[in-house]
C-alpha cells in the first residue's frame, strides 16, 4: 500500500512538474540520434534520385548501392527504431510516473548497444564490404562484421523491450486492477512486437554468421528470406502502431475533442499484434517454392491486418467530424474547414493519414498474386514504402517532434516554428507526390528497382522511363529541403526556443464511455495467441523448404 | 446467446460446404489443424443456447463439468488416430459423423464443463493435451511411412510439427500460468467477476 501511494504521488509530480531531467536526457538522446540520422540518410536519397535520374555520375569509391545500403538501414532501421523507442520511453514516464532506475539504465544500455551495431553496421558498408541493401537476405553475402552490427542492435532492442515490460509490470502491480494508460498500452504492444518480431531475424543472422566466415559452404535461401520478411513486415507494423498511437490519443487532444473508444483502440492493437508476423508472407508472394494453396491461405492472413487499419480509419474521421461540428462545422464535407488546417500537429499527421489511403490500397494491390506479379521488384513497391514509411509513418513523426522535443526540453513551440513545420509539411507532400507518384508509375511501366541508372542500351522502353526518373529527382530534392527544414526545427526545439511549459497530449475518453473489457490486459494469452497463429502461418511453408530443401546457396558478392 | 448459436451455425455450415470443406481437408495439417478446431468452435458459440434452453440436462449428466470433458477429450483423441483422417475423405458416414461429433459433442460439453471445472483441474487438462501433442508431434515427424493413405510423408511431418508447436505454446501458457500471479495486478472483484 505504501508503494502505492508513493507511486500516485510520484505521478502527480510527473503531471505537475513535467518529466525528469534524467528520462528527459534519455528520450531527447534517442530522438537527436533519429534525426541525425535523417539528415544523413536524406543526403543519401538525394544522391540516389539524382543518379538514378541520370543527372549525376556517383564517384567510383561511392557506388550506388552503398548509397542505398546505408540509405536503408539510417532511415528504415536507424530513424525508425530510435524515434520509436525514444518517443515511447517519454510515454513510460509521463504516463507511469517516471522510469525506474532500473529501467533507465536499461535503455541506456540498449542506446549503447544500438549504437555499437549501427557503427559496425555503417563501418563495412562504407568499406564497400557489405552493398546488400537493408534487405540483407542470402545469397548475397556482406562481411561478418556487419551481421555482427545487426546482432547488437537486437539485443539493444531487446534490452528496451524488457526495460518496457518491467516498468509496466511494476505500474500494474502498483495500481492493481487498473487499465494501463492507453499510451503505454500501444507501448507494450510495440515492444511485444519488436521482441517477438525479432527473434526470427536473429535466427536468420546466427545463420548467416558461420556461412559469411566461410565455416559452412551453403545457405537454404528460401528459409532465410521467409525468417528475414516475418521480421521485416513486423517492423513496418510497429512504426505503423507507433504512428497510430498518435493518431487515436495526442490528435484528438490537440483539435479539441475526445478519444474514440477506448475498447476499440485496445482491440486494435491486440489484434495488431496478433495477426501481425504471419502477414510477412505475402512480401514472398511470387518466390518460388511456395504451394499456391499456402499462399492463398496466407492472403487471408495478410487482408487480416487490413481490418483493424479500416476500423482506424473509421475511428479518426469519426473524431473528426464530431469535434468539427461542436464548432459549428455544418455541411457534408464543409465542417473539414473547422479543423485546425494551420497548427503543424495536427496538419502533419492529418496529411500523413490522407495518404495512408493509397498507401495502404497499393499494399493491397502487392499482396494480391496476380497484380503483384505487375509490379514485384519494380519502383512501384519503392514507390508505396515512401508512400507509406516515408509519407504516413514519417510525417506523423514530425508531426509528434513539434510537442515532444519542447516537451522534453521544456521549451515551447513558437509561432514561427510552427510556420516553419507548416511548410515542411507542405514541402514534403509535394515532394512525394512527386516522387512516389513517379515511382509506381515508372514501376508500372517496367524499370526495375534497385538498379542504377542504365539505358540497357538505350532501349527505346528504358529510355520512355526518363521522364518519370527526372519527377523523381525533383520529388527528391524537395524531400531534401523538407528534411533540412525539419532537423532545423528540432534542434531550434531542442537547444534554442525560448523556455516554458509544454504539455504533454493526451485526449480524454467521451463521459459517458462505456467500460473497457479487463481480458485487455491479459497479455499472456493475447501472446500465446499470437504464438499459436504465428504456428499456423509458418509451420507448412518452414517445413516444405527445410524438407524439401535445394543443395543451398554459397556466398555472392555481386557488387 | 442467440446471435452466438447463429455465428457458431452459419461456421458449421460455411464449413460443410464443398469447396470450403475440399480446400481445407487437402492439406493434412489444415484438416486436422485447422478444420476440426473450427468444427469445435462452432458448437462452443452454439452451446450457449443449448444450455440456456436445456439446463435440466446439463444439470444431470454434466453438473461438475468432469463428464463433459471426459467426452470431449474422448472425441479429440479419437480424431487425432491417423486412420480416422483417412476415413473422414473416403467414408461419407464417417464425414459426416466428424460434422457431429466435433461440434456437438466436442463443442457444447467443453463450454459446459470449462465454466464448472475448477482452475487446477483446467491446467491438469491442459498439460494432459500438451503431453499428448507431444507424442503426436513425435510419431507424425519420425514414422518413416505414409499413416494416411490420402496424405503424403511431407504433409505428415508439417502436422508433426503443427503438433509440437501447439504443445509448446500450450507449454508457455502454462508457465505464464504457473510464474504470474493475477491477484499481484488485479483487484479480488475483477479476478471473481472473471470466474463468475
Amino acid at each position: 500500500m505504501g508503494t502505492a501511494v508513493n507511486q500516485s504521488f510520484k505521478e502527480k509530480t510527473n503531471k505537475v512538474l513535467g518529466i525528469t531531467p534524467e528520462d528527459a536526457r534519455l528520450t531527447k538522446s534517442y530522438l537527436f540520434v533519429a534525426f541525425a540520422a535523417l539528415l544523413l540518410g536524406g543526403v543519401l536519397g538525394l544522391l540516389q534520385g539524382l543518379n538514378r535520374a541520370g543527372l549525376l555520375e556517383l564517384p567510383s569509391w561511392l557506388n550506388y548501392y552503398q548509397v542505398l545500403t546505408a540509405h536503408g538501414l539510417l532511415l528504415v532501421l536507424v530513424l525508425t527504431a530510435f524515434f520509436t523507442v525514444g518517443y515511447f520511453y517519454a510515454v513510460l514516464s509521463h504516463n507511469l510516473g517516471g522510469l525506474l532506475p532500473k529501467v533507465r539504465k536499461m535503455a541506456w544500455i540498449g542506446f549503447g548497444m544500438k549504437l555499437v551495431g549501427f557503427v559496425l553496421a555503417v563501418i563495412s558498408v562504407i568499406l564497400n564490404e557489405a552493398s546488400v541493401m537493408y534487405t540483407f537476405y542470402p545469397p548475397m553475402a556482406a562481411s561478418p562484421i556487419f551481421y555482427y552490427g545487426l546482432v547488437f542492435i537486437v539485443l539493444g532492442v531487446w534490452m528496451c523491450a524488457f526495460g518496457a515490460f518491467i516498468q509496466v509490470a511494476n505500474w500494474r502491480k502498483n495500481n492493481k486492477g487498473k487499465h494501463v494508460p492507453i499510451l503505454s498500452f500501444f507501448a507494450t504492444g510495440v515492444f511485444v512486437l519488436l521482441f517477438f518480431g525479432s527473434i526470427p531475424v536473429t535466427i536468420e543472422v546466427l545463420v548467416i554468421i558461420p556461412w559469411a566466415h566461410g565455416w559452412v559452404e551453403t545457405i537454404n535461401v528460401m528459409v532465410s528470406r521467409t525468417l528475414f520478411w516475418a521480421f521485416g513486415h513486423t517492423l513496418v507494423n510497429i512504426w505503423y502502431l507507433t504512428a497510430v498511437s498518435a493518431w487515436y490519443v495526442v490528435v484528438p487532444k490537440l483539435i479539441g475533442g475526445r478519444r474514440f473508444s477506448d475498447t476499440l483502440t485496445r482491440v486494435v492493437i491486440i489484434l495488431l499484434v496478433i495477426l501481425n508476423i504471419p502477414g510477412g508472407f505475402h512480401h514472398q508472394i511470387i518466390d518460388p517454392g511456395i504451394a499456391e494453396s499456402v499462399k492463398f491461405l496466407h492472403v487471408f492472413m495478410s487482408l487480416a491486418i487490413g481490418f483493424p487499419s479500416l476500423m482506424t480509419a473509421y475511428a479518426m474521421f469519426s473524431v473528426f467530424e464530431k469535434t468539427a461540428r461542436k464548432r459549428g462545422g455544418k455541411g457534408l464535407f464543409s465542417w473539414f474547414k473547422k479543423l485546425p488546417w494551420g497548427d503543424v500537429r495536427f496538419l502533419a499527421p492529418m496529411i500523413a493519414m490522407i495518404a495512408f489511403i493509397p498507401g495502404g490500397a497499393g499494399g493491397i494491390v502487392q499482396s494480391t498474386n496476380q497484380l503483384n506479379q505487375v509490379v514485384h521488384n519494380t519502383m512501384w513497391v519503392v514507390g508505396h514504402f515512401h508512400l507509406t514509411v516515408g509519407t504516413t509513418v514519417v510525417l506523423t513523426f514530425f508531426g509528434i517532434s513539434y510537442w515532444l522535443v519542447p516537451y522534453l526540453s521544456k521549451r515551447v513551440l513558437t509561432p514561427a516554428i510552427n510556420k516553419l513545420g507548416v511548410a515542411t509539411t507542405l514541402i514534403w507532400t509535394a515532394g512525394m507526390i512527386f516522387m512516389s507518384g513517379a515511382m509506381h508509375w515508372v514501376g508500372v511501366l517496367g524499370s526495375p528497382r534497385r538498379t542504377s541508372y542504365t539505358t540497357y542500351g538505350d532501349n527505346a522502353t528504358a529510355l520512355s522511363w526518363d521522364p518519370y526518373l527526372m519527377f523523381l529527382a525533383v520529388g527528391g530534392t524537395l524531400l531534401m529541403i523538407g528534411v533540412l527544414m525539419q532537423v532545423y526545427a528540432v534542434v531550434h526545439l531542442m537547444f534554442f526556443a525560448p523556455k516554458g511549459d509544454t504539455e504533454f497530449p493526451i485526449a480524454e475518453v467521451e463521459d459517458h464511455a462505456a467500460k473497457t473489457p479487463y481480458w485487455t490486459e491479459r497479455w499472456g494469452v493475447i501472446i500465446v495467441i499470437m504464438l499459436i497463429v504465428i504456428a499456423m502461418g509458418y509451420v507448412i511453408p518452414l517445413v516444405e523448404m527445410i524438407m524439401n530443401a535445394p543443395p543451398g546457396s554459397p556466398p555472392y558478392k555481386t557488387w | 446467446m442467440k446471435n452466438q448459436f447463429i455465428y457458431g451455425f452459419l461456421l458449421l455450415i460455411f464449413l460443410a460446404l464443398p469447396p470450403v470443406a475440399n480446400l481445407l481437408e487437402s492439406i493434412m495439417i489444415v484438416h486436422m489443424h485447422m478444420q476440426m478446431p473450427l468444427l469445435v468452435i462452432a458448437g462452443f458459440l452454439m452451446a450457449g443456447l443449448i444450455q440456456q434452453r436445456l439446463p435440466q440436462f446439463f444439470k444431470r449428466w454434466n453438473h461438475n463439468g468432469v463428464p463433459g470433458i471426459l467426452l470431449f477429450s474422448i472425441i479429440m483423441v479419437y480424431w487425432m488416430i491417423p486412420r480416422l483422417m483417412d476415413e473422414a475423405l473416403t467414408v461419407q458416414s464417417v464425414e459426416l459423423f466428424k460434422y457431429i461429433s466435433l461440434p456437438f459433442l466436442a463443442g457444447v460439453p467443453l463450454r459446459d464443463s470449462w465454466q464448472k471445472i475448477r482452475p487446477s483441474f483446467k491446467n491438469v487438462i491442459i498439460s494432459c493435451f500438451s503431453i499428448l501433442f507431444f507424442a503426436m508431434g513425435w510419431l507424425y515427424i519420425t514414422w518413416p511411412e505414409q499413416l494416411c493413405n490420402n496424405y503424403l510423408l511431407i504433409e505428415q511431418i508439417t502436422l508433426g510439427w503443427g503438433f509440437l508447436t501447439m504443445a509448446v505454446c500450450m507449454v508457455i501458457y502454462l508457465i505464464y500460468n504457473t510464474l504470474v500471479d493475477p491477484s499481484d495486478y488485479e483487484e479480488p472483484s475483477e479476478l471473481s467477476l472473471e470466474e463468475a
